[in-house]
Parts: C-alpha cells; structure tokens; sequence
C-alpha cells in the first residue's frame, strides 16, 4: 500500500519537476529587429524578464532615440509596447498558452548589444490536473518557493547588467576626465607660445619699427 | 487498477509536455546569428540545439542546415558543428567572460528561414537532477528542497559578487574625484606659470630691444 502510492506521488512529482520552465540570461546583437520566441505552456503562467541595453556609450550625446520592445501574444494582440528605452523589467501573467514573440527594434543601423532574461513560471493548481488525481498543497507552496527564488534570481540578473553598464560608464568617465584635462594644458601651453611668437614678430626689425 | 490508469495519464502527459522549454530565434539562410552568455568559472553548462519542424505533418526537410560554433572568451572553439539540423554540447567553463553560440546558415537560391530552438543552460538548472535522483530512491520533495537549496546557495554566491563589483565601482569613482581634485589645481598652476614666463620673457625681450 505504502509503496504504490509512493510511486504515485513520486510520478506526480517528476510530471510537476516538467514544468520548471527557465531561459538563461544571454547577450543579442540587433542590427534591424530581432525576435525571440517562448513557448508559455499553460494560461496563467507567470512571464517575466528583463533586458538592458549593454552599449550605453551610444546614449551619451542623447541622439539615439532608443530601442524598441514589443512583446506579441500568440493571438497577434501586443501586450507590451515600449519605444525609446535603454532597458527596462516586465512581468504579466499569460492570457492564454502558446508562443510568445519578444522583439527587439533598433532604429538606426548601428548594431546595438543588449542582454536580456525571460522567465516562465508556472504554479501548479487544481484545474490542470486529470480527475483521479489530487493535489497536494504542499508541492503548490513549493513551486510558490521556487518562483520567488527564481523572481530573486531574475532581479539579480538585472541588476548585473546594470552594474556592468554603470561600470563601463565610469571607467569612460575616468579616462576621458584625464584626456581632456591633458589636451587642455597642451592647448593653453601652445596659444600662449603663439602669443609670444607673435609678439616677438611685431617688434622684430625686419618688420619695421614705426608700425607699432 | 488506480495505479496503472494514474501511471498512463502521467506519462502520456509527461511525454507530451517533456519537450524541454527554451528560447527560439529565426535564422536566414546566410545570415550569422549569435548568442553571449557570461558564464562564472567551474560552472557545468549545457546546451542543445534543434531545428523546429515548420509541417508537422511532414518530416524535417534536408536543406534546413546550419552551422554551430561555440567559443570560450579566449577565443578558443569549445564546439563546433557544420550541416546539422540537431546537436548538443556541455563544458566547464574554465574563466568567467562571455562564451558565445553562433549559428549561420548557407546561402540557399530561395532565401529560407527556419527557425531555431535553443536551450542553453547553466549553474544550478544544468544539474542532472535524474542522477541525484536514482542514486538513493530520494524522495520527490526531497529533490525538489535540494534544488530549491542550490538556488538560494547560488542567490548567495551572486549578492557576494554584485558586492564586490560595488565595491570597484566605489573605488574607481573615489579615484576619478581625487584626480579631478588634484589636476584642478595642477591647471590652475600651470595657468600661472604659463602667465608668469609668458610676462618674464617679454619683459626680458623688450628689455634687450631696449624699448623699456
């Protein structure tokens, strides 16, 4: 008796382990558009994720409008649609299963880097499950433990990009602080050695003396 | 009786929904595309690759064909693949960096897209969990507590290394201020000193000019 509904629940369990969907988080090069493409199982399931875009150096002189992100359910509807953001977080909760394009638009033909994470989550509840089968409350609080472990992971992630993107940003700081103080003392020291040549040229004999 | 029906639904659900989730992109024929993830040192990664079926009805066409190539951050070729509609690697990785997928597809006469499914993962979710479980009859729970503690652990590891970036990045902004400080008045000296023998040298030539 022990050991066959053991067995059950040891087969429920693998079929719930099935359902840990997970993306890692990666680097994409855009040059027009790209797409990304998920498959949500279920309705219900949790999508979340974020994106940043890696090479900021390209907002500094504020011309670059941006990238595009849009996020198209498999009816055709657009969930998400944002223009012009150098990175940004999103989570919805699926309307309906099937495959989920994630695009990334770049309107100049530069090709930009961004770094992206997507992440389903799926808890199981009483509606998926055939009739002889029941749930145990227990694997519902687990799967809810590890969707928040995972919401931890995925703010981690984002927060890496970030940081790689601030780090690159000051390390630019630095070295164009120190460049253009440099290239200011070498200009002032020139102008005035102009100066004085100049100077000195005026009243040099072979240009006369009265023109001054 | 129970049992038997109980096993059949979950293995036909089990075989139904154990396709392994992951990302998909579209990748035209002559066209590179690539995927970067940073991966930490001593981290097992796997990863698996497949050409999507655009007819289900009918087998997979030959000419949906492309190349893989998976790089470390040295440079060096962990993978590589040409002419496959399916694959998979696995590596340690041996430094933390970027280690980068890319997959092209040959020129074909009529441009053809076929998309590509890819699952990439590492750390924690590349784990054989199957293994962990045959080894000692664990218990489902059991398992899924023990994956749930490897999150959290590898949660840890990562807050250790956003604080130590944190702490770079502090530094590096201290460094930049100072230097700022100090060449601030570096400029402001020089300004003098340029006045200072600018003033010396024109009194001195005008002296000798017998002007003054």
């Amino acid at each position: 008796m022990e050991s066959k509904w053991g067995k059950i629940w040891g087969l429920i369990g693998l079929l719930l382990l099935n359902f840990v969907n997970n993306v890692s988080s990666l680097s994409l090069t855009i040059t027009k558009v790209e797409c990304v493409y998920e498959i949500v199982r279920s309705e219900g399931d949790i999508v979340s994720g974020n994106f940043v875009v890696v090479d900021h150096h390209i907002f500094w002189s504020s011309d670059h409008p941006g990238l595009d992100f849009s996020i198209t359910s498999p009816g055709g509807d657009i969930l998400h649609n944002l223009k012009g953001t150098s990175g940004d977080k999103f989570s919805f909760k699926a309307p309906r299963s099937g495959l989920y394009q994630f695009c990334f638009h770049n309107p100049l033909s530069t090709p930009e880097t961004i770094a992206f994470y997507i992440h389903i989550g799926h808890i199981p509840n009483e509606h998926n499950l055939a009739k002889n089968e029941h749930l145990d409350p227990i694997n519902v609080k687990i799967a809810e433990l590890r969707e928040a472990l995972e919401a931890v992971t995925t703010e981690q992630k984002y927060l890496k990009s970030r940081d790689a993107v601030h780090r690159s940003t000051n390390e630019s700081t630095k070295t164009r602080v120190i460049g253009y103080t440099v290239g200011e003392y070498m200009l002032l020291t020139i102008a005035s050695v102009l100066q004085v040549i100049y100077i000195r040229r005026l009243f040099s004999k072979s240009v006369g003396y009265n023109r001054i | 009786m129970i049992l038997r029906s109980v096993i059949m639904v979950v293995v036909v659900v089990g075989i139904l929904s154990s396709a392994s989730q992951a990302l998909r992109f579209e990748l035209q024929s002559g066209h590179t595309k690539c995927i970067s993830e940073d991966i930490k040192s001593n981290s097992m990664t796997v990863g698996k690759y497949h050409v999507v079926n655009p007819n289900e009805a009918y087998p997979l066409p030959d000419s949906l064909k492309f190349a893989v190539r998976v790089t470390s951050p040295q440079g060096n070729s962990l993978h590589t693949a040409e002419k496959v509609q399916t694959g998979q690697f696995a590596f340690t990785a041996a430094e933390d960096g970027d280690y980068m997928a890319c997959f092209w597809a040959e020129d074909h006469s009529p441009q053809i897209i076929m998309t590509v499914d890819f699952d990439w993962r590492s750390g924690v979710q590349a784990k054989d969990w199957s293994n962990v479980a045959k080894k000692g009859q664990v218990d489902v729970m059991e398992l899924e507590l023990k994956k749930l503690y490897d999150t959290v652990t590898s949660i840890h590891e990562e807050m250790f290394y956003l604080r130590e970036r944190e702490e770079e990045m502090q530094a590096l902004n201290q460094a930049t201020t100072s230097k700022m400080f100090w060449l601030s008045f570096l400029s402001l000296f020089l300004c003098l000193s340029v006045a200072g023998i600018q003033f010396w040298h024109l009194k001195t030539f005008f002296e000798k000019k017998k002007l003054i």
